[in-house]
């Protein structure tokens, strides 16, 4: 029984993750750099430090899980989709197969997600042993799958145009780097000065770190959602477009 | 069958493929041989729908390639020129992922049966990574199979490999050709050409220059060819209608001459100025 085109894609990078995580030297460089944040400026710079009516830490924990979320959901997707296309060719097998191009996006985007997720519940674990306090509420479990889906989309839209590995890279310093410090991660974005504020505020992830660290949908909160929905269906449409336009 | 009509792809201003119309008949084996930048590659990638082309229509079985993608994909199977198998995982689980994607009904025993073929059954639940070149070619053969194509395309099958195990491969390719399957083979070896193919199309720089079966080809050309190396210390192919021309200008030479029958290099030569390999 198949549910789909889209199973045979997904299944083929389960199969691989599950080879790599089987390896544990994968599991530790997976969890060295938020590692590296978490005792950097929550124990080190943070220790004294309230934030929103809480310690510092339990602030943290949310910006972390959003910021491994994307990094980890966009990262596999777009540096393997322009490896596999530009280098081991496996991408044209999928081309070439007789299934709807949103079958590719659909397989890929679902795979980046549990990559992303995967990096996720590692600091969530993290987060109980080290916070006083953290919550793992229905709407923070919405938003984190709406933060992997939205940057494995983007992970194919980039893994799709660039014409080199050494381009993803560039991506990557450009946009998901900055991104991971000034969208909210370490600090809220009204500390921010105005100018910079604004800029800040076209990115998605700091619409990710707004509602994943409330308890109830404020109004605030509300719009951000509506944000990521938006830009997680402009990414995916996108995505799809590309893999149907493939031509060499 | 399969017939291009004035397919054409241009990267830029450059014309990798210019309007090329030619048919291919059901159930033989038909070569493209040329030199690499042919186009072969180009127009192998246009009729197994991972480039578009320019301008021009090709179709297969009836069926147009700008338009029913989806059910031509059904019916072709495909050997790129890489060996683009996923090295991490095993030659078992490549074809599984392959069959999953083809939808290809009973997949196990057909995986069993494939894997059998090309001898690798003992080596599946081994990673692709460990294989080598020949091995890795055997199995993109095995998944290319497992659909049951009615047309395979094999982009220069017996690439990098030596010439015994090349040798091997083109029996394997002999194997394929049942309930009559069309094949469509590239490859810039002329010995390939000649032991494979029905028919031949030779391509230079983009363009159809011949086709024709390889002996109607050669007997094109002439029957002997004398080889020597002139005084600038460059090798000569001089090709003869008959036995006796050849042996007349062979024993006027002072050099080291060789007297052999035409081969498809001879035809090529003859018609675009230039050597295949």
């Amino acid at each position: 029984m198949i549910p789909g085109g889209w199973y045979p894609i997904f299944l083929r990078e389960m199969l691989q993750f599950r080879r790599k995580l089987m390896k544990l030297g994968y599991l530790f460089s997976a969890m060295v750099v938020p590692v590296i944040y978490l005792v950097t400026f929550g124990l080190g710079l943070g220790r004294n430090v309230q934030m929103q009516g809480t310690d510092y830490v339990s602030y943290l924990i949310p910006g972390l899980v959003a910021m491994s979320s994307m990094n980890n959901s966009y990262t596999w997707v777009a540096s393997s989709l322009n490896l596999n296309r530009l280098y081991f060719k496996t991408f044209q097998v999928f081309v070439q197969a007789p299934i709807n191009p949103s079958s590719i996006m659909i397989g890929e985007v679902l795979a980046g997600m549990v990559k992303g997720l995967f990096a996720s519940g590692l600091i969530i674990i993290l987060g109980f042993v080290m916070a006083r306090e953290v919550s793992v509420t229905p709407l923070f479990v919405l938003t984190l799958l709406l933060n992997c889906f939205l940057f494995a989309s983007l992970g194919v839209i980039v893994g799709m145009i660039t014409n080199s590995h050494e381009d993803t890279s560039t991506y990557n310093n450009f946009f998901i780097l900055p991104m991971a410090f000034f969208s909210g991660t370490f600090f809220p974005v009204d500390r921010m000065p105005a100018g910079l504020k604004a800029v800040v505020y076209v990115l998605p992830l700091t619409h990710t770190n707004i509602v994943i660290r409330q308890t109830a949908l404020n109004s605030a909160g509300f719009i951000s959602l509506g944000v990521l929905i938006a830009y997680a269906s402009a990414f995916f449409i996108i995505g799809s477009r590309l893999i149907k336009n493939y031509s060499e | 069958m399969i017939r291009l009509a004035n397919l054409t792809k241009a990267y830029g201003t450059i014309a990798a493929v210019n309007d090329l119309s030619f048919t291919i008949r059901k159930g033989e084996i038909f070569g493209l041989l040329g030199p690499n930048g042919a186009g072969k590659t180009t127009t192998i990638k246009m009729l197994t729908m991972l480039a578009k082309p320019t301008s021009g229509c090709a179709t297969i079985d009836g069926l147009d390639i700008a338009t029913d993608q989806k059910e031509i994909k059904r019916r072709i199977s495909v050997v790129p020129q890489e060996n683009n198998l996923d090295r991490e995982l095993t030659a078992y689980e490549n074809l599984l992922i392959y069959g999953m994607l083809h939808s290809v009904p009973g997949r196990q025993s057909k995986i069993s049966a494939c894997l059998h073929l090309v001898d690798l059954w003992d080596r599946r639940d081994n990673l692709v990574s460990r294989f080598s070149g020949g091995m890795q070619r055997r199995l993109l053969i095995a998944r290319a199979l497992l659909t049951e194509p009615s047309v395979l395309f094999l982009d220069e099958p017996s690439i990098g490999l030596d010439p015994q195990i090349r040798r091997q491969m083109w029996d394997t390719i002999r194997k394929t050709r049942i309930d009559g399957r069309t094949v469509v083979l590239t490859t810039h070896y002329i010995e390939e050409a000649e032991a494979l193919c029905d028919r031949v199309g030779i391509l230079s720089k983009g363009a159809m220059i011949a086709l024709d079966t390889p002996d109607a080809l050669k007997a094109m050309v002439g029957k002997y060819a004398v080889e020597f190396v002139n005084g600038d210390g460059k090798m000569i192919q001089q090709v003869c209608r008959d036995r006796e021309e050849a042996y007349a200008i062979a024993q006027g030479m002072d050099s080291r001459v060789t007297v052999r029958k035409t081969n498809l290099e001879d035809v090529f030569i003859k018609l675009a100025g230039g050597r295949i390999e």
